[in-house]
């Protein structure tokens, strides 16, 4: 932070229960300052602290503490505001600007900044780790001398930054992952940790916005729910991770769910903070129901102290590069990243940004613009005209058909309906053909357009060259037989070697 | 064998012929398809064999043995990037069967024929034998401009639009005097000299198309290959021939249609259009602010793909003239074995010839599931790290999209712009086939890899 042109100043002890001591930070160039009196974690900070330009805080502040920041200031914090109106409106009041880091929007370019996705990475190892230190059996499967035993098996629901940390932590330790999300967009990430996606034979996407799902249909819910009736048959450890931003967490397991697990087994509810996923659940409590252990911590992302402190300071720090550090210092709200995370601008609250509309509807076909162009004809007409041309194109065609019907023999008009019937089964057997196989379909048209080889065969044969005579008719049979023969050999064998080429696997 | 017992046969052999197409639908099911293909073309022969007509085993014997051993030979022998050259000289062996049927059907038509029934034997030879001779010379032009023999600019005559009309008019009118004639020996001299017209417009036609325009011309002159097939089953009353002929014939149109949507432009066009060269001197427009571009090396290169979580790769035709593609491939492994997702994006028109690319790569062991149609990948652009375009030009054009005066406006390209980063991996930079500038090059996130495709790949298997 330093090198970005800020002074920092620490509050004393303020990494003690992270393992940073106070020589660390002093060592790094911060001046230290002493907490309040009364010492509390809550209350900390001396007057001094509040006096900065830039407060940065992890918990939202208390309404005291909103007291006490100078007037001017900017609270870089994570605030919750939609759960927190009377904090709001105290922020509000004050002349200050408040950025919630958790309001930083979820695009690419400020996953950097995304304090939640690193809390919810650490929420997800950690509950693992807790149903692994309650769970008393192996994660990974045992061979011994004495028989073997099968891995745990364990359902991650909700595959969001926790779900997939829960999911890599589980696969770590050698257990089976299952894991189920609303978003099928998620299916690949699951897969791409070890983890099997179970699905549920249902035509709806929870695709909601900013990466998180939104609420789905009842009927979807009465699938899910009896899919994991189903699941928890066969898993000893759930793992729930379904938060839905600023609403009560849906419900996901129901008492029959876990009357559905075995004994021993582990429930995790990583939304316990917002009523849990579990209905059993009970924030900060073990709850035991039937011997199955159904985990409600809170504090999970606290347990991981250290990590937790590395990356929420890694977090601010590229927030704070987003406001361009500390000497060129400069809130730009057309920035899309700090316009979204800032709620409070000079003491004035700013409503949510809009969100941003969707891409423009694909452009117009190429073609239908250029017709446009065409000064002379609208595109109706010139599209009428065509139709026109073709209808007439058909009558004519139908008219020399029925003139040849009435003048041609019989055995031509045959060969004509087997001419005219095989083009259009070419026609509808081609347009199926892959794009890839343009080529060998080529050169396996060329080689079976070698067929005029038949041609050429009973044209040999017709001749009198069995009389021992050679005419040009049959000499001009033979020739032809030649080079279709070439056409033949050639085509297939090319084909048979460019199909050989085409594989699904790298070789 | 009787005829009844021979239709049975041929009809047999059709259905196996309409088979072998649908088995390339499918990647998967192709094989099969061929193989399929071969037994119809096994039987059809075998059956003729024992047409009454057919009585000199030793000769028809021979011919079929030194063409299928030559044939044989050459398919062992083509390099997968001249595919585009083999096809086309197989056309031009069509085309001539067709017109060696054609002449040596008027000779010794088989059976006595009067009235109607000669007039439609002889218009039908004529039909067949100009349509044969203009696939004949033609194929044998693309086959030399495919080869580099013959420059693949095209050539413009003066009043070239009149010249083909004349001929066209000449190869009607003569038709004429042929069929009043029939029989008598000046008609085979009608029938010869129409033969030497239509063999001047084949060359005519495609000497006047550019060389980017070679997939859609080797497509149609598949076409033409085929109708010149099924003219010769009319002449000589074989309804397989003609089957067969009408499948190959449309196979062909389709192709030439799919080629031309991909380049937003009618068949007409392509074929008199003389595109890009027509009323442009030097390149389209004179290079307006656009700047300098960025160049980069392979240890740069190297740097972006390590880091790169999705990379889309864009082959052209300058991938297959320095033969890079085993380098591409052996990238590709590296890569894909390092955790990055690497995908392939096939413009349709992309070398020269349908499918081209696809059969390069595959030669090389790039697996076909990760090599995509356009249309599967254009809209991943947007969160895909790095895409390296290599040898192709045209195709990846922004100024097809918004550039109005371009000459390629509105045709579908490959929106690699889009992405992160984008490395152009080109020898120099001239334009494209097409003539134009191309403003991808002067992007901000776009950098060139000068240099042969194939040692610039190389460098950068090596650095990765």
């Amino acid at each position: 932070m330093e090198k970005l042109g800020f002074e920092v100043i620490v509050e004393r002890g303020a990494g003690a229960s992270s393992g940073f001591s106070d020589e660390d930070y002093e060592a790094a160039g911060a001046t230290l300052v002493e907490p309040a009196s009364d010492g509390t974690y809550r209350e900390a900070g001396g007057a001094e602290a509040w006096q900065a330009d830039v407060l940065i805080k992890v918990n939202p502040p208390t309404l005291d503490e909103v007291d006490r920041i100078a007037p001017g200031a900017t609270l870089v914090s994570l605030i919750y505001p939609a759960q927190a109106e009377a904090l709001m409106a105290k922020l509000a009041e004050k002349d200050v600007t408040v950025f919630a880091l958790d309001k930083v929007p979820r695009i690419t370019r400020a996953q950097s900044m995304d304090v939640l996705s690193s809390m919810g990475n650490l929420a997800g190892y950690r509950a693992v780790l807790e149903a692994a230190k309650e769970y008393e059996g192996f994660f990974a499967p045992q061979v011994t001398a004495a028989g073997s035993l099968p891995p745990a098996r364990v359902l991650v629901i909700g595959a969001g930054v926790a779900g997939l940390a829960a999911i890599a932590a589980a696969r770590g330790l050698g257990a089976e992952v299952r894991a189920f999300d609303t978003r099928l967009a998620t299916r690949e990430q699951v897969e791409s940790l070890g983890g099997t996606f179970l699905e549920i034979q249902f035509e709806e996407s929870g695709e909601g916005g900013g990466g998180y799902a939104k609420t789905m249909s009842k009927e979807f819910i009465e699938a899910e729910m009896a899919l994991f009736r189903e699941q928890a048959k066969e898993v000893s450890i759930i793992i729930t991770t379904a938060l839905i931003p600023g609403r009560k967490a849906p419900l996901l397991v129901p008492t029959d769910v876990v009357d559905n697990l075995k004994p021993g087994s582990i429930v995790v509810d990583l939304a316990a903070s917002q009523g849990g996923n579990c209905e059993l659940c009970e924030a900060d409590k073990i709850v035991e129901h039937n011997g199955v252990k159904i985990l409600g911590y809170t504090d999970l992302v606290s347990r991981m102290a250290h990590s937790a402190s590395q990356l929420f300071s890694a977090n601010v720090v590229h927030f704070l590069k987003e406001v361009r550090g500390g000497e060129a210092w400069d809130i730009d709200l057309d920035n899309e990243v700090l316009r979204g995370a800032c709620v409070v601008h000079d003491g004035a609250p700013l409503p949510p940004p809009e969100r941003k509309p969707p891409p423009p509807a694909k452009k117009p076909a190429p073609a239908a613009v250029v017709e446009e162009k065409r000064p002379v004809k609208k595109p109706e007409e010139a599209s009428a005209g065509r139709a026109w041309a073709s209808a007439i194109g058909s009558l004519v065609l139908v008219a020399a058909l029925f003139a040849a019907g009435t003048f041609a023999p019989s055995e031509f008009l045959q060969h004509l309906t087997v001419f005219v019937l095989a083009c259009f089964v070419g026609w509808q057997v081609v347009w199926s053909v892959a794009p890839a196989l343009h080529t060998p379909l080529m050169s396996v048209t060329n080689a079976i357009s070698g067929i005029i080889i038949v041609g050429g065969m009973l044209q040999v044969g017709s001749g009198s060259l069995e009389r021992g005579e050679l005419d040009l008719a049959s000499i001009l049979g033979a020739v032809a037989i030649f080079v279709a023969a070439i056409n033949i050999s050639g085509g297939f064998l090319v084909t048979q070697r460019m199909l050989r080429m085409f594989r699904r696997k790298e070789s | 064998m009787s005829p009844e017992q021979l239709v049975i046969v041929y009809l047999l052999a059709g259905v196996l012929f309409i088979r072998s197409l649908g088995g390339l639908s499918r990647q998967e099911t192709a094989s099969r398809g061929n193989t399929y293909g071969l037994i119809g073309m096994a039987l059809a022969m075998l059956a003729t064999a024992f047409h009454p007509r057919v009585s000199t085993f030793v000769v028809i014997g021979s011919c079929l043995a030194a063409g299928g051993v030559i044939g044989a030979v050459v398919a062992r022998r083509v390099g997968m990037t001249q595919m585009p050259e083999l096809v086309a000289i197989l056309h031009s062996f069509v085309g001539l069967a067709a017109v060696l049927v054609g002449l040596s059907s008027y000779l010794e038509p088989g059976a006595e024929i009067t009235g109607v029934e000669a007039l439609i034997h002889h218009v039908e030879i004529w039909v067949g034998v100009a349509v044969g001779a203009i696939t004949f010379t033609g194929s044998v032009i693309a086959w030399a401009k495919l080869r580099g023999s013959i420059s693949g600019r095209p050539l413009l005559l003066p009043g070239r639009h009149l010249l083909n009309l004349g001929i066209v008019a000449a190869i009607v009118g003569l038709a004429v005097p042929f069929t009043m004639h029939a029989g008598e020996p000046v008609a085979f001299y009608y029938l010869l000299g129409m033969t030497g017209l239509a063999a001047i417009l084949g060359v005519h036609l495609v000497m006047a198309i550019g060389g980017a325009d070679m997939p859609v011309v080797v497509s149609l002159l598949n076409s033409y290959s085929g109708w010149a097939a099924a003219a010769a089953g009319f002449m000589l009353a074989n309804d397989l021939l003609i089957l067969t002929g009408a499948l190959v014939g449309s196979s062909g149109a389709i192709l030439s249609i799919i080629m031309c949507r991909a380049m937003n432009r009618s068949i007409l066009n392509v074929v008199f259009g003389g595109f890009g060269t027509a009323d442009t001197k030097g390149p389209a427009k004179p290079a307006k602010d656009q700047g300098e571009v960025q160049e980069v090396a392979a240890d740069g290169v190297a740097d972006w793909l390590k880091a790169a979580k999705s990379v889309v790769i864009v082959p052209g035709y300058g991938m297959a003239v320095a033969r890079a593609q085993n380098a591409v491939h052996d990238l590709t492994k590296q890569l894909r074995d390092a955790g990055v997702e690497v995908r392939f994006a096939i413009h349709p028109v992309a070398g020269r010839l349908p499918g081209h690319m696809n059969v390069l790569l595959a030669e090389a062991g790039v697996p076909y599931d990760i090599v995509h149609e356009m249309d599967e990948v254009n809209d991943d652009f947007d969160a895909t790290d790095v895409v390296l375009v290599i040898g192709a030009n045209d195709i990846v054009n922004p100024g097809a999209l918004d550039d109005e005066s371009s000459p390629i406006y509105g045709m579908p390209v490959l929106e690699a712009w889009k992405a992160d980063k984008v490395v152009v991996f080109k020898r120099g930079m001239s334009a494209g086939y097409a003539g134009v500038a191309n403003p991808l090059f002067f992007n901000d996130n776009t950098h060139m890899l000068f240099g042969d495709a194939k040692k610039s790949m190389t460098a950068l298997v090596s650095a990765c």
